[in-house]
């Protein structure tokens, strides 16, 4: 409990320091309730960034009204018209399809500005979201990197279409990849399973392995997130693959520590802040009730990892404990 | 009684293996209640399941009010008004009596369910027709045995359709105060010119309610009584077993020994202080009319219920039994009430079936305790006559009554030095009868303690040596049987007489 | 006496459980009692109340054993592939949407009949049968959608959505005319007598004269025409067609129907039992929410609730037998 007090101060510290032109004493929530929606909780990223929205809204004096969609979009969706029907402030909503749309439209329309969680919308007031781009652009300078430059690289990518988010991280990745003519992408792409996304890229994997022996395939990169890359390692060491790196994006607890393994195969990742991104998305409530102007966007900034030592490094750096 | 309704002529119905119908010919005239007896086996169901539809005659005809149907099916028979109440009773536990009434052929209009008119039409139905008063809102699963008998009945008459109704057995679950309720319904149906066919076991019956009777053996004809005396029962037992059975109880003294089983101030839900104690080479008896708390002391002494105080004993050494397991374990034998429903795996043989509760004394596997079983199996069924001689025999083909007998023998099988026999002879022919008390006095006489509880008391007098009478939870006379009379005994348990009264 | 006391108050248990928990969260939330709220959880239990209605019609039909009776876990699957043949129609094809809804009719049609076939046909345990036959659906769901939303903005879709017929929400109107029109089919005609007939006791419906298999293999049609049904207001409520739906419908459902039966007189599943049951279900999600409660713990507190009452009935039926 201690712990995540003082992460939570960290943390809220770290977005004024981000966004230093605002001083954090007039910032307050004083006598508002807070909606607070997220799609579901089960994701290491989705609670993270309910937790900080929730802590922050709690630490500068506001009620928070939480609602969990348990994974289902309609369910998150219909949640919205609960936090209508209690009356909310403000609402803070964290991911979630076009299913919400139609309730932003409805909360706004109500008066009530809904601040959204990487999820773009015409009826919100302002969106909190990681710096897609640079995550896109960096993550293909490091695999270009990390295979010298030219090879054969296969590709998980079944959000891009879907998803803006994923459009950037995936559009960028390969935008960087065409200054490397020796790099190649290997068609069709792979498209990973949202459910039980490891086993399902283990197995996947296993089957691009049989397909691309020893010395023909380079790296496996994950087009917009890392679940599937814990199930890419697994199946590299049961094929006894030493040939093959790894990269993805997001930098979870749970992927650093695969990083920093020794001789681990996941060579580079952008990390994301999910903690901070919900709380940056509480700090703008707060300001948009101080008054301010908010930009349609905030971008909460990102941590590149790169090898085994980068890892350990973000593990900390991120508050996450020690890795040794 | 001259114009025949019902006239079924030459009918032969085989199954693989088994005459079961030879040539019979059963004839109902219009308006009488016609008695259709024999042994278990003798072909009784399945000359009814023909008149049903249900199986098809290999030969022979069926009238019905002059006309030969040509095609015997379930429709035909009941567009010709013939109706029947089968033995199991076949009701929807959370459907209300108005709704079993109707069901198959509810009322409605337009505007959906005629609920009300349905609910009229039945209570007055209940209380012209069948002489007694029934809510049409109650639940099934609120009423009595008996009542659900009516319901079963009201169902199949509710049309006014009806010429002739057949009554397979249908007082086999019901205890004697029960049973004046159906015949009560029975009477009123006849008056109202309704024919009917009476299936049974207990003759007293048949001889109390029948104009007329048919004997069936073997599949065959065996007789028919144009006059039914109060004293015809002999006749038709000679009748149905094919000679004649003087003695129905071997009438033997018992010099009881020492007690072995004591039962003191036992008290559950719904009886108290009951005390009593069983000697070796003794054979007692327990009375009583449905709730009187009869079947719940039985169920408490073999721990299928709990008891709220008070101590048994066998041999002097106190006993607890949480479940009918550690009855078992102690000694205790037990043949129980609901035998047919809970004892038998229907697709295994007579020779399974009978050995099941033995399984420690002939265990499975080697050849040699195969022969074992096999052997204690053979034994059992020449005992209790059970037909068709074949321990083989899938027990799903026998009939109704030698299904019970292979419980019966099951649990008969098994060497203890108490048994407990919660209606023994439910369901069994006169002959196998005769067999099981033979067996139970034999038990008595090597110096095992029997303790029986019936709601036959013709039985209980002629089988035991003591008799407790129960009556709203309470043990209210314990009587020797030695010149007690049957009518002494229903006077006791109903309360119209006391102990004193009657010794 | 002291039996039929005891008996008694178990059997109002169950209302008496939630009547408290509503009046506790009525006084502690302001917003929960009042006509708004009321609305909100009538329009939130809409998909829930279709395909427990679907539910309900099997179950009747086929008997409450879980195991052995009649059980249709595809319902939801139904609603969901409908709903993705008609957003892929829709959005994807440019069809109208008759075109739409009467090819996701015929896809209704087949789930329903292949349940049946599989229950009456091949005997199989309704409980498996539907298990796989959900997995195959919402496997084939996936290829239709490619595990991707498909968004609807159809007037007819959007006017279930937001509309209102005499000022009160469209989507609860609609569900209520059919709602009764399943009443009535079911527990007020004689085809519905003889439905309950066959769940009741197979053997006496028979011995009736009931042709009890046709009254299985409508039920299965019956709940696949719910599916059909659900997967319009499944449209309406995501405003198209989201991923992810199934589970939670399914899980709904069943709650829903079976509460339904704890709630009834007598402890059977009815259609009434199946309605109310995913209304309480749905307040039970709108209170939570409304006085605050950890989104970790809801769950868990939901669950409880739920075992106590069904527990609860299951002892007031055991006591009676
Ligand atoms: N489906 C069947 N297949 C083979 N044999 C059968 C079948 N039904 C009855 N039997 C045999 O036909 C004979 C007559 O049986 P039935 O059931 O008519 O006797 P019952 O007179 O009704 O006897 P109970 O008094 O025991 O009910 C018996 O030997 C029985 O084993
Ligand atoms: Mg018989």
């Amino acid at each position: 409990m201690k712990l995540k007090m003082k992460l939570v101060a960290a943390l809220a510290g770290s977005v004024c320091f981000a966004t230093a032109s605002f001083a954090d004493g007039h910032l307050s929530l004083d006598g508002k309730k807070v909606g607070v929606a997220v799609v579901g909780t089960q994701h290491f990223w989705d609670r993270e960034a309910f937790n900080g929205a929730v802590s922050t809204v709690e630490s500068l004096g506001g009620t928070v009204v939480p609602v969990d969609g348990g994974r289902d979009n309609q369910v998150h969706a219909d949640n919205h018209d609960i936090l209508l029907a209690q009356g909310v402030d403000a609402v803070i909503s964290i991911l979630g399809d076009g299913a919400v749309e139609p309730k932003f439209e409805a909360l706004s329309g109500a008066g009530i500005p809904v601040f959204t969680v990487d999820h773009q919308s015409p009826f919100g007031t302002n969106n909190t979201t990681s710096d897609n781009y640079y995550m896109g652009t960096t993550i293909g300078r490091y695999m270009a990197d990390a295979i010298g430059g030219e090879g054969k690289v296969a590709v998980f990518n079944a959000f891009e279409g879907a998803l803006r988010i994923c459009g950037i991280r995936a559009g960028l990745w390969k935008y960087v990849l065409q200054d490397y003519p020796g790099i190649e992408i290997i068609q069709p792409e792979l498209a990973e399973e949202f459910a039980n996304a490891p086993e399902d890229a283990r197995i996947k994997t296993l089957d691009l392995l049989s397909q691309y022996p020893e010395g023909t395939l380079d790296a496996i990169h994950v087009g917009c997130w890392d679940q599937p890359a814990i199930g890419i390692v697994q199946a590299l060491e049961e094929a006894g693959r030493t040939d093959v790196l790894v990269t993805a994006l997001d930098g979870g607890p749970d992927t650093l520590e695969i990083m920093a393994e020794e001789g681990s195969p996941f060579v580079a990742n952008v990390a994301q802040q999910p903690n901070l991104i919900g709380s940056t998305a509480a700090m703008n409530v707060a300001r948009h009730f101080a008054g301010e102007t908010l930009l349609p966007q905030t971008f909460v900034e990102v941590l590149p990892v790169l090898g085994q030592e980068g890892a350990k490094a973000a593990y900390e750096e991120l508050g996450y404990g020690t890795l040794d | 009684m001259t114009d025949a309704l019902l006239k079924m002529c030459d009918i032969t119905k085989s199954f693989p293996g088994v005459l079961a119908l030879d040539n019979v010919a059963l004839e109902v005239a219009s308006g009488e209640i016609h008695g259709l007896v024999g042994e278990n086996g003798a072909g009784k169901s399945t000359i009814i399941k023909v008149l049903a539809g249900v199986y098809k005659a290999d030969a022979g005809t069926v009238e019905i009010d002059g006309h030969v149907l040509p095609d015997v099916t379930p429709r035909s028979v009941h567009d010709a008004g013939v109706r029947f109440i089968h033995q199991e009773l076949h009701l929807v536990q959370h459907f209300t009596v108005t709704e079993s009434v109707f069901m198959g052929q509810e009322e409605q209009t337009l505007l959906g369910l005629s609920t009300r008119a349905m609910r009229q039409k039945a209570e007055a139905f209940f209380e012209t027709a069948l002489g007694t008063e029934m809510s049409g809102n109650t639940l099934i699963r609120d009423l009595g045995i008996a009542e659900r008998k009516l319901v079963q009945i009201a169902r199949a008459l509710i049309d006014n359709q009806a010429k002739l109704v057949v009554f397979d057995e249908p007082t086999a679950p019901l205890t004697s105060g029960e049973t004046d309720k159906l015949f009560t319904a029975i009477r009123k149906l006849k008056e109202q010119g309704i024919a009917m066919i009476y299936v049974s076991h207990y003759l007293a019956e048949i001889t109390g309610i029948c104009d007329r009777v048919t004997v069936l053996r073997n599949g065959q004809n065996a007789g028919r009584f144009d006059e039914v005396f109060d004293d015809s029962a002999p006749a038709m037992i000679s009748a149905m077993v094919g000679r004649e059975i003087d003695e129905l109880f071997p009438k033997t003294e018992h010099t009881p020994a020492a007690p072995r089983f004591e039962v003191t101030d036992l008290s559950a839900e719904k009886f108290e202080d009951v005390s009593f104690t069983i000697h070796r080479n003794e054979i007692v008896g327990v009375a009583g009319l449905v709730g009187s708390g009869r079947e719940d002391l039985i169920d408490t002494i073999y721990g299928l219920a709990k008891p709220r105080s008070g101590t048994m004993k066998i041999d002097g050494v106190a006993q607890k039994f949480r479940a009918p397991a550690d009855a078992v374990g102690a000694g205790i034998a037990l043949v129980p009430r609901d035998r047919r429903h809970d004892g038998l795996v229907l697709d295994m043989s007579v020779s399974d079936n009978i050995n099941l509760a033995a399984l420690d004394t002939v265990s499975r596997g080697t050849l040699e305790n195969r022969r074992a079983a096999n052997a204690v199996a053979t034994d059992m069924s020449e005992t209790l006559d059970i037909r068709p001689r074949n321990i083989a025999a899938t027990l799903r083909l026998l009939s109704g009554g030698n299904q019970q007998k292979v419980v019966l023998g099951r649990w008969l099988n098994k060497g203890a030095d108490i048994f407990i026999l919660d209606e023994p002879t439910v369901g069994v022919d006169v002959g196998a009868k005769v067999e099981i008390y033979q067996h139970i006095e034999n038990l008595a006489q090597d110096g095992v303690s029997v303790l029986v509880s019936s709601s036959d008391p013709g039985e209980l007098i002629g089988l035991c040596d003591r008799i407790l009478v129960m009556l709203r939870g309470k043990i209210v006379a314990e009587v020797s049987t030695t010149d007690l009379g049957v009518d002494e005994l229903v006077a006791l348990t109903t309360g119209g007489a006391t102990q004193e009264a009657v010794s | 006496m002291n039996q039929t006391l005891s008996t008694k108050l178990l059997a109002v248990f169950p209302i008496a459980v939630f009547a408290c928990l509503f009046a506790y969260l009525s006084i502690e939330s302001s917003t929960f009692l009042s006509l708004g709220t009321f609305e909100l959880i009538l329009k939130q239990a809409v998909p829930t109340v279709i395909v427990s209605l679907g539910l309900a019609a099997v179950v009747i039909a086929g008997g409450d054993d879980v195991v052995a009776g009649g059980i249709d876990l595809s319902i939801p699957a139904t609603a969901i592939i409908c709903a993705a043949i008609i957003a892929d129609q829709l959005t994807n094809q440019g069809n109208t949407l008759v075109f739409a809804m009467t090819l996701a009719f015929g896809a209704a049609a087949i789930i329903g009949a292949i349940n049946a076939f599989l229950v009456v046909g091949l005997r199989m345990t309704p409980l498996l049968a539907t298990l796989s036959m959900s997995v195959a659906v919402v496997g084939l769901t996936k290829v239709i959608t490619s595990s991707r939303r498909i968004g609807v903005t159809d007037e007819s879709i959007v006017f279930i959505r937001d509309g209102k017929i005499m000022g009160v929400a469209a989507s609860v109107i609609l569900t209520a005319v059919l709602v009764v029109i399943f009443y009535h089919a079911l527990h007020r005609t004689r085809w519905g007598m003889n439905m309950q007939a066959t769940g009741g006791s197979r053997d006496a419906a028979e011995i009736s004269g009931i042709l009890t298999r046709r009254f299985v293999v409508q039920s299965f049609l019956i709940a696949a025409f719910a599916g059909w049904i659900a997967s319009v207001f499944v449209l309406a409520r995501g405003s198209g067609s989201s991923p992810g739906t199934e589970e939670n419908m399914l899980l709904e459902m069943v709650l829903a129907t079976f509460l339904g039966a704890a709630f009834s007189p007598r402890r059977v599943v009815t259609l009434w039992g199946a309605v109310l049951g995913a209304v309480v279900v749905s307040a039970l999600s709108v209170g939570f929410i409304s006085i605050g409660v950890n989104v970790f713990w809801t769950g868990c507190i939901k669950g409880a609730l739920i075992l106590l009452v069904v527990a609860s009935a299951a002892v007031a039926t055991k006591g009676r037998s």
